[in-house]
């Protein structure tokens, strides 16, 4: 019963799981995000920020790609990944279907340290602070948190 | 107790996550995560090596390179935080073996800081590096232009004042210079300057006294040159 934890639906109990829902809803929510912040870099657009020009200046850094690629598109990508897995999760292969938690945890757990690690760029060295990125670091902590009591049922049920 | 047992056990059998799984997991999450930083950190670097051409100082103050009676005269209106500007110096820069070190082009270089308070700073201290050499103001400009993009930090006193050690500046000089803000009456002068001249954006450049707005990629900037050397301007 414990690998059932976190599917949406229990299929005994028939009872809606929240953390996956949330999970999933938090997911789609850092898609818009990262896609928004992915079309503006490639298209050279400007990033709506308010009055401030915050937003533009984090964007149009050199740390806003990695190797040539947009840091938002890893973000969209990720994303995309979490939400496909919450997606996935109960509907395919029982020995596939209990390592979705374990998924989930490894791309949210890349996420955070990479948010945190951006963060500390836009305080400490770019001195400009882009509230889309705040708040798909606050996204995908929020994911990984939620993720973690799905990885725990699942290791004790395999225990 | 028996029927618990053998959940666990046919549990272990369908392949389940256990303790092990999830510590290699985040192992490889931190190392995913310490490739990014590399990979970003890297790009974000930058330096500039040593000039190739000639430097000086042109009647009116401002900082030249290549030779001074050369057919072709750049006169260009930058500002430090103005990517285009940055671009247009590298497209400038990847010409200079062919154009300004064989004495076909004069680059003069003119502030038209206005952009941000960081573009007046980073402008004056450029002033501060050519008060000690014109070799050491087109390292210094380089640098600057190098940093681009990196945020406002990257015209921050103490990174304009790391710059100048980067490039072998007597730093106690420059940073009284700067300090000081002496080099803000020239600074704003090249400015008025360029608005005298019809300037309103960045970056704004003369070729042989033509007017053009904008950057251009180095294959355009090359066609102009060999179009204005074979007038045999």
């Amino acid at each position: 019963m414990g690998g059932s934890i976190t599917r949406a639906t229990s299929p005994v109990t028939g009872r809606v799981n929240w953390r996956l829902w949330l999970m999933r809803l938090l997911a789609l929510a850092g898609i818009g995000v990262s896609a928004y912040l992915t079309w503006t870099h490639l298209a050279h657009q400007a990033v709506a920020c308010g009055q401030s020009q915050d937003c533009d200046i984090v964007q149009q850094s050199v740390y806003s790609e990695v190797g040539g690629i947009p840091v938002a598109l890893l973000g969209l990508v990720a994303y995309t990944a979490l939400f496909a897995l919450t997606l996935l999760r109960g509907h395919v292969a029982e020995h596939l279907d209990n390592y979705i938690p374990l998924a989930i945890f490894g791309i949210s757990f890349i996420g955070v340290l990479y948010s945190a690690y951006l963060t500390y760029l836009e305080l400490l060295v770019i001195y400009a602070i882009c509230r889309w990125c705040v708040s798909s670091a606050l996204i995908i902590t929020a994911i990984f948190l939620l993720s973690l009591p799905g990885l725990k049922a699942e290791a004790d049920a395999s225990g | 107790m028996a029927t618990k047992k053998r959940r666990r056990s046919s549990k272990a059998k369908r392949g389940g996550i256990s303790t092990t799984h999830i510590l290699i997991v985040a192992g490889a999450a931190v190392l995913v995560f310490g490739l990014l930083v590399v990979l970003n950190i890297n790009r974000s670097q930058s330096s500039v090596t040593g000039v190739s051409y000639e430097t000086g100082i042109t009647s009116d103050g401002e900082p030249y390179k290549g030779w001074p009676n050369a057919p072709i005269q750049v006169v260009e209106y930058s500002d430090f935080l103005c990517g285009h500007c940055g671009d247009f110096a590298d497209a400038l820069h990847a010409l200079g073996p062919d154009y300004i070190e064989t004495g076909k082009v004069q680059v003069v270089f003119r502030n038209y800081a206005f952009l941000a308070p960081e573009s007046i700073q980073a402008a004056q201290a450029a002033e501060c590096a050519l008060d000690q050499s014109a070799d050491k103001f087109w390292l210094y400009h380089d640098l600057l232009f190098a940093n681009r993009g990196t945020g406002l930090a990257a015209y921050s006193k103490p990174r304009l004042n790391t710059y100048a050690r980067e490039v072998g500046l007597d730093t106690g000089a420059f940073k009284d210079c700067l300090d000081s803000g002496t080099q803000l009456a020239e600074v704003e002068s090249d400015r008025a300057e360029g608005q005298s001249q019809g300037v309103e954006s960045t970056p704004t450049w003369f070729l042989n006294e033509q007017m053009i707005r904008g950057a251009l990629p180095q294959s355009e900037l090359r066609q102009m040159f060999e179009a204005q050397l074979s007038r045999g301007s």
